[in-house]
């Protein structure tokens, strides 16, 4: 009897398997049918061996779920983990990313771009070969030789293929990056396309996996442990390395000037300018200059991360710092040349720059914040603790930090428009939006589900301001944007009190419908009140900011890039001013309101006034992003403040790890980011879908967020030790 | 522990400073009295005892102490600290938070601090953390200061800081104190709850059953803390406790309650003695005290603790 029932089990489970192979096959590829055959999809699906493929998904899905737990002791060893992450990056840089952004190769993927450079005599037969022109299929070829020697080395403990695999996997990553960037001089384009980076990146992986297999022969990885060695040892010395590696490879692979016609790497710069009128200083900098900083700079780092001495943390501070400024004003000197003679359709300076200056100035900006980060070491204690307190991760946090810095300043500059406007109006308004409901829904936690209003309040408080509405204000009251921020704070500081004061009483799901109510209410008495708001039509003309003072004078709107160093110094102070707001007496205070109001009470916390400051803070932010919002688009109208956008702001926040001011960021960033990258890569029809799927297994996996809150991490994963029920904080209201 | 002094004296019944003065109070949920006339009067620098077997009303007279519960009828007067005034907390706008009735946090605020029968910390704070919640809600600056960093905010944060660690060491919690909360034993969790408690700098602490589920020694220790708040720090402490033992060794007086009633009030030794607690312990009726006291001539204390009520359960 038992038996047949597990059999039953496994012939259902297989079934169900098996069906989502079939699903899944016709998912992918052509949805639509055409007029005369509206099976067309269906049978492209059935009929081909896309089906098999993806029967095969089914199968091995069946397996690891029936023999999972046979699998999992070998899923669990140290390298195990590095290898399929790294496998499947490269699988998806194969399948699905670009390898071109030139419009010789239809959809600019790998297999579009293997089979148009294998038939192109132009090219180096090095380069043909990773392309599959002696074995078709060579990357996916080499992908499984490396992949199938990283587990058999991993299941068999045998260090020797195991460092034959991580030799192979760097050498195929360095071949697919070489093969593509030689494609991509030849085909003479701008290219954007990441699939090469994140391929080499999956490789790098791999190898490392396979490094720690041929070392490791524990049974139980110790992941964060190893993290934490790793970052602990010198602190700042990863951060010194990273800067070593995007340095070389701005000085010797990168373009530096007029990518996608001349492309002359720093070598060829000299050449490109020599008679063009560059100051010495500029031409030296070009020669030989850059290259004797970047090495002091590089010493200094490692000299200041490795010893710990402050005199070299100093030094390499300054000479790092010192260092993007004097490239700047390089890269100003020679774009303003190239833009004086109108090359490449250039009209001043700062256009026609290549990435290799800016990854520079990255590199430079790592080296410096390593000089920081061995500098802050030696004065973490805590002056009033007796005993030393060791903060785990906060070394890898640092060096994330300077990163996601060295990344916010010098990336745009080198993205396409597309994606400049996208950094911008997505990704940076939503960043600034998810850290102001953050301090209501992840620190208070109070769930707000109309939080888009007070970015209506905010962006209609800039419009009346610089009259646009039509309803005007006084003339002494006429401002530009910048100066409507403090107006902007003020008022949805005081719409946050209001809707505050009312709904304090509600807890949870009558709360969130409370604000529901609130948001739409916004919205519809901007529809309807004609008068005030000019109703559906909204606001025109919203001016861009100004600033004028005294010799400084700085007119926006040429360049998304512009409202972008605007919106970061706004994200900047923003992010500063509520780090300190969290480990401050008011953030501590939101936290025992969230775990246990009754207990807050009875320990003397106001709870009445620490909620309304959560609305009011929250809402505050809100309203300095509808500001910015307004003065940079332009126009604004009801529908640009659904309850969709309100919605989509909590799954930020929720997305991002709820009370952690860093997982607000990036779960905003990452969201925002998603579904316009996915724009390139998968049929429109599909782009929800896959969102869904990150979504999905995000909460599967990582139920606490991508940087889960360190105060929240626990409550999610429990207590180490502590088992027992009474521990449990018990709902407000019941068993005191 | 601001100022220690050696010798607290005993308090004594010739003219005692009162702290709480609850008189005919009563509270009822729907059909249920859980306190039924009851008057009690604390006295400054006791240490007094509310014992009962299970469901008499002892946590309920916590909470209509501390506001959590508002009585229909009776009067409660408070004055937490010494020279403050006895001041009704019912009736007063003094202790009127944004809603017509008694909040809490002002309660809290005039001096009285009070730990939960099922312990009630912020279980994702650390231990520190906790504390300073509890020392904060005293400080004056605001957020704008924080955000900006202000030096008398530094020089707050410095100080709740100090004094949380000098409460860590109080009740020797000092090598958890960046352990999450949620992650310490029981009995340190229960202590932790009194070092917050303590750090709103309280008149009056009011224990709601410290000891249960903690083990001998820790019970040892822990009647030794109480003692010592009691003491060097000047605190008057209400306490529920079931552990006889420990109520009859610490408490200077006990206040005994039954189905909502007070029933007796007195000194340890005399309560012991009375047979109308012994009955109350041991489920006989009042009619029939005789055959309580023949039954056990001299009741000492672990016949008490054994009784039916002994060991509160913690749901
Ligand atoms: N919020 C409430 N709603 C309804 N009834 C309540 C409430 N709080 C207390 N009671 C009732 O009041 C009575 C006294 O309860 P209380 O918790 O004060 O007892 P206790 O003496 O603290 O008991 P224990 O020793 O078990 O802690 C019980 O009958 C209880 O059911
Ligand atoms: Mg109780």
């Amino acid at each position: 009897m038992r038996n047949s029932g597990l059999f039953n089990d496994h012939v259902k489970r297989l079934l169900g398997c098996l069906a989502g192979g079939v699903v899944l096959a016709l998912m992918v590829g052509n949805q639509e049918g055409v007029q005369r055959d509206f099976g067309y999809a269906f049978r492209a699906a059935i009929f081909s061996p896309r089906l098999v493929v993806f029967l095969g998904f089914g199968l091995a899905l069946f397996v690891a779920i029936t023999y999972w737990s046979r699998i999992s002791p070998y899923f669990v060893r140290p390298g195990a983990r590095p290898l399929a992450a790294g496998a499947a990056a490269v699988v998806a840089s194969y399948g699905l990313l670009h390898w071109t952004d030139s419009n010789q190769v239809t959809g600019g993927k790998l297999g579009a771009l293997s089979s148009a450079v294998s038939g192109t005599d132009g090219i180096s037969s090095f380069t043909r070969t990773f392309f599959g022109s002696v074995v078709p299929g060579t990357p996916w070829l080499l992908l499984v030789v490396v992949v199938a020697l990283g587990v058999v080395s991993l299941v068999l403990r045998l260090p020797v293929l195991a460092w034959l695999a991580a030799g192979l996997g760097l050498l195929v990553g360095v071949w697919g990056y070489i093969a593509q960037s030689a494609v991509s001089d030849y085909l003479k384009t701008a290219d954007h396309s990441t699939g090469a980076q994140v391929a080499i990146l999956g490789y790098a992986a791999i190898a490392s996996g396979c490094f720690v297999i041929a070392r490791s022969q524990t049974d139980q990885a110790d992941t964060v442990g190893f993290i934490e060695r790793v970052f602990g040892w010198r602190p700042g010395f990863p951060l010194a390395v990273l800067g070593t590696a995007v340095g070389l490879v701005a000085l010797l692979t990168a373009t530096w000037f007029s990518p996608a016609d001349r492309n002359p790497h720093l070598s060829g710069m000299t050449n490109l300018f020599s008679g063009e009128g560059l100051s010495a200083i500029s031409s030296a900098y070009l020669s030989w200059l850059v290259w004797v900083i970047f090495v002091v700079a590089l010493a200094l780092a490692f000299a200041a991360t490795y010893l710990s001495r402050q005199a070299f943390s100093w030094a390499s501070i300054v000479i790092g710092l010192g260092a993007v400024v004097l490239t700047l004003t390089t890269m100003h000197e020679f774009s303003s040349i190239g833009g004086k003679s109108g090359f490449d359709g250039a009209n001043g300076p700062w256009q026609n720059i290549g990435a290799g200056p800016w990854m520079l100035c990255g590199a430079f900006t790592m080296f410096a914040g390593a000089g920081w980060i061995a500098l802050r070491q030696g004065r973490r204690v805590d002056p009033a603790a007796p005993t030393v307190v060791a903060k785990a991760g906060s070394n890898l946090n640092q060096v994330l930090i300077i990163v996601v810095l060295a990344g916010a300043l010098f990336y745009p500059p080198t993205a396409t428009q597309f994606w400049q406007t996208v950094i911008v109006a997505e990704i940076g308004i939503y960043v600034l939006l998810a850290i102001g409901l953050n301090v209501v829904v992840g620190w208070a936690g109070l769930l707000d589900l109309g939080f888009i209003a007070f970015y209506a309040i905010g962006s209609y408080t800039t419009a009346y301001l610089t009259g646009t509405l039509p309803i005007k204000p006084p003339d002494w009251l006429h401002l530009t944007p910048l100066a409507a921020i403090p107006f902007a704070i003020v008022i949805c500081l005081l719409a946050g009190l209001a809707l505050g004061a009312p709904t304090l009483r509600l807890r949870g799901d009558y709360l969130a419908i409370v604000t529901l109510g609130f948001g739409e209410i916004i919205r519809i008495v901007a529809v309807n009140a004609d008068k005030v708001t000019n109703g559906p039509k909204g606001a025109f003309g919203i001016p861009q900011p100004v600033i004028h003072l005294g010799p400084i004078h700085i007119q926006w709107g040429q360049s998304a890039l512009q409202f972008w160093y605007l919106l970061l110094v706004l994200i900047g102070v923003t992010v500063l001013l509520f780090n300190r707001l969290e480990h401050s007496r008011l953030g501590r205070a939101w936290a025992a309101i969230r775990e246990d109001e009754v207990a807050a009470q009875a320990t003397g916390i106001n709870t009445t006034r620490v909620k309304l400051l959560a609305f009011a803070i929250g809402a505050s932010t809100s309203g300095v992003a509808g500001v910015f919002f307004a003065s940079q688009i332009g126009y604004i109208n009801p529908d640009n403040f659904l309850l969709n956008n309100s919605i989509l702001v909590v799954a930020y926040v929720v997305f991002g790890g709820m009370g952690s001011l860093p997982g607000a960021i990036a779960g905003a960033a990452t969201l925002t980011w998603l579904p316009e990258f996915l724009k390139d890569q998968v049929p429109a029809e599909d782009r929800q879908m896959w969102i869904g799927a990150v979504i999905l297994l995000m909460m599967i996996f990582r139920p606490a967020g991508l940087i889960p809150a360190k105060r929240r991490a626990a409550e999610l994963s429990g207590f180490d030790g502590v088992k027992s029920a009474e521990t449990v904080a018990v709902p407000a209201g019941e068993g005191m | 522990m601001t100022a220690v002094t050696s010798t607290a004296p005993e308090p004594t019944a010739t003219n005692p400073e009162v702290v709480y003065d609850v008189k005919d109070v009563t509270l009822r949920f729907g059909g249920v009295t859980s306190l039924n006339k009851v008057s009690l009067q604390m006295h400054r620098g006791e240490i007094l005892a509310v014992i009962g077997p299970n469901g008499a009303g002892k946590t309920s007279l916590f909470n209509s102490l501390t506001g959590v519960y508002t009585p229909q009828e009776g009067s409660i007067m408070l004055a937490a600290r010494k020279g403050d005034e006895l001041t009704s907390i019912l009736h007063d706008p003094r202790f009127y938070g944004a809603r017509k009735s008694t909040a809490t946090h002002l309660i809290n605020r005039h001096g009285v601090a009070r730990t939960f029968q099922n312990i009630r910390l912020f279980p994702a704070l650390t231990a520190l953390e906790n504390i300073k919640v509890g020392v904060e809600t005293r400080q004056k600056s605001g957020p704008v200061s924080a955000m900006l960093g202000m030096p008398w905010q530094r020089r707050e944060e410095r100080e709740s800081t100090e004094r949380a660690y000098e409460l860590l060491r109080f009740v020797g919690l000092t090598a958890r104190a960046n352990d999450l909360a949620g992650a310490l034993a029981y009995g340190e969790q229960r202590r932790l709850e009194i070092a917050r408690a303590l750090g709103t700098e309280p008149g009056v602490i009011l224990l709601d059953e410290p000891a249960a589920g903690t083990n001998p020694a820790e019970k040892r220790e822990l009647a030794e803390l109480i003692r010592r708040i009691n003491v060097e720090d000047n605190v008057s402490v209400l306490l529920i406790e079931h552990d006889m033992k420990l109520v009859m060794s610490i408490a200077h007086r006990l206040v005994v309650l039954n189905f909502g009633e007070k029933i007796a009030e007195g000194k340890p030794a005399d309560i012991q003695r009375n047979p109308a607690v012994i009955a109350a312990y041991l489920g006989t009726t009042n009619d029939e005290p005789e055959a309580a006291t023949t039954a056990q001539p001299e009741p000492n204390t672990t016949d008490l603790d054994s009784g039916p009520a002994a060991e509160g359960d913690e749901s």
